[in-house]
């Protein structure tokens, strides 16, 4: 593949999955079920287009069963896509599965490769034999992400001692031994307390930088999609609603800032169109202010007439409610029978 | 297949085989399961012969007998429940991934549990038959057991690869487990060589894979055999292509499924 090539490429790409449904409650409804089901067919993805470039760290979002899942599946060649044309690493995941899976990794959260009873250094030792790493080149390996990933001793703990964040850095080293080019991760900080999240966010970041692997990784914490990537495409209902930069992603949908003000006044009485107070007592105000409708300055000369201002924190809202708020815009989910 | 992908599955084999001694509880269950089953079943025979009631053959003899069929059963590890709940959980997404073949690699994976569980089982089931029945079959009759039963336990465990890999249409594979497992017991003769059975479960058990299985390597200590060693080979043979073509089918099936109804 050509150095300029695309990592991931996918035009039109379609799939949809054929669920039956229950008919009804009544009785009459339950005993037609026990012999024909009522098929309908969903569209998990539905005509999805975007490319990534190699080395780009993408995040993917989507609420539940906004068809993330079924995107990375058919980006490792486990789905077959209905329609359309995916290309990873130049190569047909679905037609080429073995030759891909040589060059891609994949970390699922809720998920584990590593052998329960077994130290992780038999998990990685297996996987060696399983990706055809020359022997010596993969104990080097294994020792360099044991460093970096600051194993230590847990290569040699039974995976069923390891707490989840042990694990989850465990898994991920598994998907990196055979030094892959792409990466999917999907939800790799699930159920991790903050300060393994923010390891594992933090390592994330230096292996695709130092060896610029390309990640595209799927989460609904937002904390990952801003510590790890620089990009997002936001999926609902399997159609794209956005592909951009985090940052414009805040520009464009950021219609409001949280506004914070300490005064001298115990509370501050703002009636402005466009203002909303979230909170007021004890000398603090927290304002979300519509900056379309009223701007900051105006806001802040209102308080000021009131009463002095001691201090002031300026923030945008949380990607999440900038997410939850391209959600709500996007059309209903297609089924037919 | 290149000798590197050769060397993969045998990766499978030794990690499962690791694994399968560090689980030395599952292991210790089976064996006093199986001193338990030739404790009683030795009483029984003694208890039928003391009776005077006809038995087609020496009751010793039928402790060895169920002491090898129980051999073979007891030595295949039920590898459907662990496909299954790979299924369940998720985690076969894992293994559809790797650039290795979901079926060989599960194969292997079960065969390493069956290398460590064989010669432990073989020599309980040897030592609780001798201390039951005072008495031990020719060792020539013993020596062909062996690799008979060694290949009919590999088979049974291919046979619940084939049934786990049903977990892909089903919720639970566990019913048709027991009905196989039912069929197996009777017609394949576990407890009783067929020979006593009645003709027309004789001539229904011929059309099955299950003689083969277990009636047909354990009556080489009964003295008069069930098949010759070279019908049993034949048969052997046939019934682990046929194995092996269904379970083919049945995952290029199960991946087709997994393309219409979702991971």
């Amino acid at each position: 593949m050509p150095p300029t090539a695309a990592a991931v490429e996918l035009k039109q790409l379609s799939k949809s999955f054929r669920v039956g449904r229950p008919r009804g409650t009544g009785v009459g409804a339950r005993l037609r079920d026990l012999f024909s089901r009522d098929i309908q067919t969903v569209a998990a993805v539905d005509k999805l287009s975007f490319s990534i470039a190699p080395g780009e760290r993408v995040a993917f979002i989507g609420p539940n069963g906004a068809g993330k899942s079924t995107t990375l599946k058919m980006l490792a060649g486990i789905l077959q896509p209905d329609a359309g044309d995916v290309r990873v690493l130049g190569l047909v995941p679905s037609r080429q599965r073995r030759q891909l899976a040589f060059q891609i990794g994949t970390v699922f959260g809720q998920r584990s490769q590593l052998w329960y009873q077994l130290p992780p250094r038999d998990t990685f030792e297996l996987l060696g034999r399983v990706y055809e790493i020359e022997p010596r080149a993969h104990r080097r390996r294994i020792d360099t992400l044991s460093s970096v990933f600051e194993l230590g001793t847990l290569v040699n703990t039974p995976v069923r001692h390891l707490s989840l964040g042990e694990r989850m850095r465990c898994e991920i080293v598994a998907s990196l031994l055979h030094s892959p080019r792409m990466l999917f991760l999907d939800e790799p900080t699930i159920g991790l307390d903050v300060s393994a999240k923010a390891m594992i966010r933090e390592l994330l970041w230096t292996e695709s930088e130092r060896d610029r692997v390309t990640l595209l990784l799927t989460s609904h914490d937002t904390g990952d999609m801003e510590r790890v990537c620089s990009r997002a495409i936001v999926i609902n209902h399997g159609r794209l609603l956005w592909d951009g930069p985090i940052s414009a992603l805040r520009r464009t949908y950021l219609k409001a800032k949280r506004v914070t003000l300490w005064s001298e006044a115990e509370r501050l009485e703002l009636m402005l169109p466009g203002v909303r107070v979230l909170s007021s007592g004890s000398y603090r105000t927290e304002l979300e202010i519509a900056l379309e409708i009223t701007p900051l300055g105006q806001v802040v000369d209102a308080a000021l007439r009131q009463a002095a201002i001691r201090d002031m924190a300026i923030e945008d809202a949380p990607l999440d409610e900038v997410i939850r708020a391209l959600y709500a815009a996007s059309p209903p989910e297609g089924v037919s029978s | 297949m290149t000798a590197a992908q050769c060397a993969k599955y045998v990766a499978f084999a030794r990690i499962s085989a690791t694994q399968a001694r560090r689980e030395r509880s599952e292991l210790y269950g089976r064996m006093v399961f199986f001193a338990v089953i030739l404790g009683v079943f030795s009483s029984l025979w003694r208890a039928v012969a003391e009776a005077g009631m006809p038995v087609a053959a020496d009751p010793r003899s039928l402790v060895w007998y169920l002491a090898a069929t129980e051999w073979i059963l007891l030595s295949a590890p039920p590898i459907h429940i662990e496909i299954q709940e790979a299924i369940r959980r998720g985690d076969v997404v894992y293994r559809l991934g790797h650039p290795a073949s979901f079926v060989l690699a599960e194969f292997a994976t079960g065969f390493g549990v069956l290398v460590v569980r064989a010669p432990i089982l073989g020599l309980t089931a040897c030592l609780c038959a001798f201390a039951f029945t005072g008495w031990m079959p020719p060792l020539t009759a013993l020596l062909i057991v062996v690799p008979f039963g060694f290949v009919a336990s590999t088979l049974i465990m291919a046979l619940c690869l084939g049934i786990g890999l049903l977990a892909f249409w089903l919720q639970d594979v566990a019913p048709v487990y027991w009905v196989w497992q039912k069929l197996m017991f009777v017609l394949g003769g576990l407890m009783l060589p067929l020979a006593l059975y009645p003709a027309f479960i004789q001539q229904a058990a011929v059309f099955t894979p299950f003689p083969s299985l277990l009636a047909a390597p354990a009556s080489f200590v009964l003295g008069t055999s069930l098949v010759t060693p070279g019908a049993l080979i034949r048969s052997l043979i046939l019934w682990s292509g046929v194995t092996a073509f269904a379970v083919g089918w049945m995952f290029r099936r199960a991946i087709a499924r997994v393309t219409i109804n979702g991971g």
